[in-house]
């Protein structure tokens, strides 16, 4: 079938304004949040509800042509970049919370939901939904279910996984399947747990049923100044030995530090080696003790000043520092590559000496903005699309402070996904044999390798049109 | 040897039983391609249907190193027949604790917690093995170790393989090491036990608890003195003082008199205790929290007033059998309905002679295609334990 025969009958599907085919308006797809690499898909389709996107994968299925699913494109390890499959299917449009059940701690909701919507829709009745990445203003929840997207606040209460009950999953074959639901201890295999982090390689995610937690009595918000990264990891292995689990627990440096305090004036110390910000929720009652027990940990690693916020506003406002930092880099560089690995706790130290080592030898700035409690770190290079020599030696330390976080005892991705970034990295990981056992669970869904081809695996990557990368859109 | 054999799962006896020494071992006894159950120390072989066949039984016992605990990372890694006893011992002395809590803990293995998925009251505010689970390494159908996840706590490369294994009684690889997150433990311990009089008025309390506090375990059921709920609250000193008041406040409202014990855990140890080893069977069923209390009202009402337990917070409600006629009315009228809302009813563990004579896993949804092709995939000669897991598999 021709692309204008395959646009007519998809529009006769979704509607005149569901299908994109203009040049155009397709180069707003060539990428993600990851805008290293980019392609632009032949056509977007952008179906409205569950129904409509079965009915859309069904012809494709019929036609024997892969796609590629997509919520708000905030992912960052290019998850959503079309290789190798012509056809991008948008969930964005799918955007009703479908039911609220209060009482049992459970909402049902559509892909295109966006993370923040729900919470927003249950605030009032004290309850949340707890995984917080940092885009969750934009992040739909279908993208989420794709990367098990975590957050800061995962430290406590979890990851993507961790919340997801059930999900409503349209295969590549066009068939609609439930999997997981409402109640707890399912019979069977844990079919939900295994489809939460497949980015998109079993089908597309229409629907999830996901659990909603108690919002906590009360907070506390820390801000403690250290000289070095050094003193702060220290203080933050401190924390964890002390017995307590923050509700998060972050670390800036001081490259972001600066950027962030440009940006917003919070009255961050830009003279500081790093800042941690560490939050403890729960019941009123244990907090100020749990605070204390922190703010002597900090001390006892030598911290020079400590702030509380007050109040809520003062939260706030430390929160949206931290969450918004991405954005503050811009004003560092007219471009920045976030990365994303995992060493132990332990070995945050170890791996912050790493980045700056990669940092010298390549001739770059790295700023890093990180989740130090559960050892996820996201190094910030910083770089000008325009020299391609810097954009080749961001590529390099990239790669190079991954195989320090997988020789530390690591992973290559704590929670943004492989994505088409890394998956040539997967052996550093993962054996042959193990990788055999992940390929053999993707043809029980995907058999054809219809749904989001060339992604995760190492020898599934081809080449990919590779242009200057643009500025990045807003995250 | 016989069905009541030491060795008999589900009265089925082994042709043979084999003790490996190693994960090299464990590898050669799969390569020989014979139908094979694998237990660890027998205490969850009462899981799960009776198997169509079994060659060979894997006893893993000494397959049973804590391999690695990195109390700074808060990860422990332990080889699959290392006993939950051993794990406490180990993480209880810095003060970490794995926080699931099944019956018989001296007789779980890490490998029977993983397939048999078990918990216990903690799942309240721990999560269950899906949740703690971050790593694992098994030998599949040709005998190949196979590793996924690792050994950090947050870790999205690649799909998420542990959950493969979890709650799949053994049918689809056997696990020989496994790498969890731990926790610190709690200061302290503390439980209340409120009397409600009735079933009905015992989960509504427990529900009025939740409203209003996130407990560490949250029971509701037939307890020693009659139908009541215990909460267990943790913590340092002042959350403790404050959960008290809160749930006294809860206890006022509801005209309910409030006990406290000091010792929680050990109330908590007792009420966890109520699904093993039953005289005829437990059966588990599965629905909404809100639901908990009208279907032990159900449950009593059908079998002739059982004993019932309840995880109120995750909707799980067992009750113990001794009578198979108890059994059989309610597969026949309670599993219906709760299968038409949506729950399920399982037949948890059972003597054998019940076992054969019942479905244990009740009727599976449209995705029980997929499993079978998940099974086919990991195990296309059917070697892993066959017809032990749902729709028999």
């Amino acid at each position: 079938m021709s692309l204008p025969d395959l646009a007519a009958r998809l529009r006769v599907l979704v509607g005149d304004d569901g299908v994109v085919d203009h040049p155009d308006a397709l180069r707003v797809y060539d990428c993600d949040g990851y805008t290293l690499e980019r392609a632009a898909p032949e056509l977007v389709v952008l179906p409205r509800t569950p129904r409509d996107v079965a009915a859309v994968v069904r012809l494709l299925a019929s036609e024997d042509i892969p796609f590629v699913p997509r919520g708000a494109g905030t992912g960052l390890s290019g998850g959503t970049l079309p290789v190798g499959a012509p056809i991008m299917i948008c969930t964005s449009r799918l955007q009703a919370i479908e039911a609220i059940d209060r009482r049992n701690r459970r909402i049902v909701v559509q892909a295109g939901v966006v993370n923040q919507w729900v919470t927003n829709a249950v605030r009032a009745d004290g309850l949340h939904y707890a995984p917080d990445p940092s885009s969750q203003p934009a992040c739909t929840i279908g993208g989420n279910v794709a990367e098990n997207s975590g957050g800061p606040h995962t430290l406590k209460y979890g990851v993507t996984t961790n919340h997801v009950l059930g999900v409503e999953l349209v295969l590549p074959s066009g068939d609609v399947v439930q999997l997981g639901g409402a109640v707890e201890d399912r019979p069977g295999y844990d079919l939900t747990g295994l489809a939460v982090g497949s980015e998109g390689t079993f089908g597309i995610v229409t629907r999830a049923t996901l659990r909603l937690v108690r919002t906590p009595e009360g907070y506390r918000t820390l801000l403690a100044v250290f000289d070095s990264v050094e003193a702060a990891s220290e203080a933050v292995s401190g924390i964890i030995a002390a017995g307590i689990v923050p509700a998060a627990l972050e670390m800036m440096d001081r490259l972001i530090i600066g950027a962030v305090e440009a940006a917003y004036g919070i009255g961050l110390p830009t003279d500081a080696g790093a800042v941690l910000l560490a939050e403890i929720d729960g019941p009123a009652a244990g907090l100020d003790d749990q605070l204390a027990r922190i703010e002597a940990v900090c001390g006892a690693h030598g911290s020079r000043e400590l702030r509380v916020a007050r109040d809520d506003a003062e939260r706030a406002a430390l929160w949206k520092a931290r969450k918004r930092a991405f954005g503050a880099v811009g004003r560092l560089a007219p471009n920045y590559c976030t990365q994303d690995g995992v060493v132990p706790r332990t070995r945050v130290p170890d791996i912050l000496r790493a980045i700056q080592a990669a940092a010298a030898k390549h001739r770059l700035r790295i700023g890093n903005v990180f989740h130090a409690g559960d050892g996820n770190i996201h190094p910030i290079l910083l770089f000008d699309e325009r020299d391609r020599d810097e954009v080749a030696r961001v590529l390099a330390a990239g790669r190079e402070i991954l195989e320090a976080c997988v020789a530390l005892g690591g992973s290559l991705t704590g929670e943004h996904g492989i994505g088409v970034e890394k998956c040539a990295q997967m052996p550093l990981l993962f054996g042959p044999d193990d990788l055999l056992a992940m390929t053999a669970l993707r043809a029980v869904f995907d058999p054809d390798q219809r749904a989001n081809p060339h992604k995760i695996f190492p020898d599934a990557k081809v080449c990919v049109e590779t242009r200057t990368p643009r500025r990045q859109a807003p995250l | 040897m016989n069905a009541t054999s030491p060795d008999a799962v589900d009265g089925i006896v082994p042709s043979s039983v084999v003790h490996p020494g190693s994960v090299a071992e464990v590898q050669a006894v799969v390569r020989a391609g014979r139908t094979l159950v694998v237990s660890g120390l027998g205490a969850h072989l009462d899981v799960g249907a009776p198997p169509a066949r079994v060659d060979t039984l894997v006893r893993l016992d000494r397959v049973d190193r804590v391999v690695d605990h990195e109390a700074a990372d808060m990860t422990v890694t332990a080889q699959a027949g290392c006993s939950l006893a051993t794990l406490e011992r180990v993480l209880g002395e810095v003060g970490q604790w794995l926080p699931l809590d099944p019956p018989s803990p001296e007789r779980t293995t890490v490998g029977g917690l993983i397939a048999a998925n078990l918990s216990g009251p903690l799942r309240a505010s721990q999560g269950t093995v899906r949740d703690l689970l971050i790593g694992i390494r098994t030998v599949d159908a040709e005998g190949r170790l196979v590793a996924s996840g690792g050994k950090v706590v947050k870790n999205v490369a690649g799909y998420d393989l542990p959950k493969l294994h979890v709650g799949a009684l053994g049918t689809v690889g056997v696990v020989v090491e496994a790498t969890f997150k731990v926790r610190p433990r709690p200061e302290l311990e503390e439980a209340a036990l409120m009397y409600a009089g009735t079933l009905g008025g015992a989960a509504d309390v427990a529900l009025a608890v939740r409203d209003v506090l996130d407990p560490l375990w949250l029971e509701a059921g037939t307890l020693e003195r009659g139908p009541g709920v215990a909460v267990g609250v943790g913590g340092i000193a002042p959350e403790i003082a404050a959960a008290r008041h809160t749930i006294e406040w809860v206890g006022a409202r509801g005209c309910v008199a409030v006990e406290w014990t000091r010792d929680g855990a050990a109330l908590r140890r007792r009420l966890g205790a109520f699904p093993a080893a039953p005289a005829l069977a437990v059966v588990r069923t599965s629905v909404l929290p809100t639901e908990v209390g009208a279907t032990m009202a159900e449950l009593r009402r059908i079998s002739g007033d059982v004993p019932v337990l309840s995880h109120v917070a995750n909707g799980v409600v067992r009750a113990r059998l001794d009578d198979p006629e108890a059994l059989r009315r309610i597969l026949a009228e309670l599993r219906p309905a709760i299968e038409a809302a949506g729950g399920f009813v399982v037949v948890e563990r059972a003597r054998p002679d019940a076992k054969r004579r019942v479905d244990v896993w009740g009727h599976l949804g449209p995705d029980l295609a997929l499993m079978r092709r998940v099974k086919a995939a990991y195990d296309p000669r059917g070697i892993f334990a066959p017809g032990r897991f749902v729709g028999g598999m």
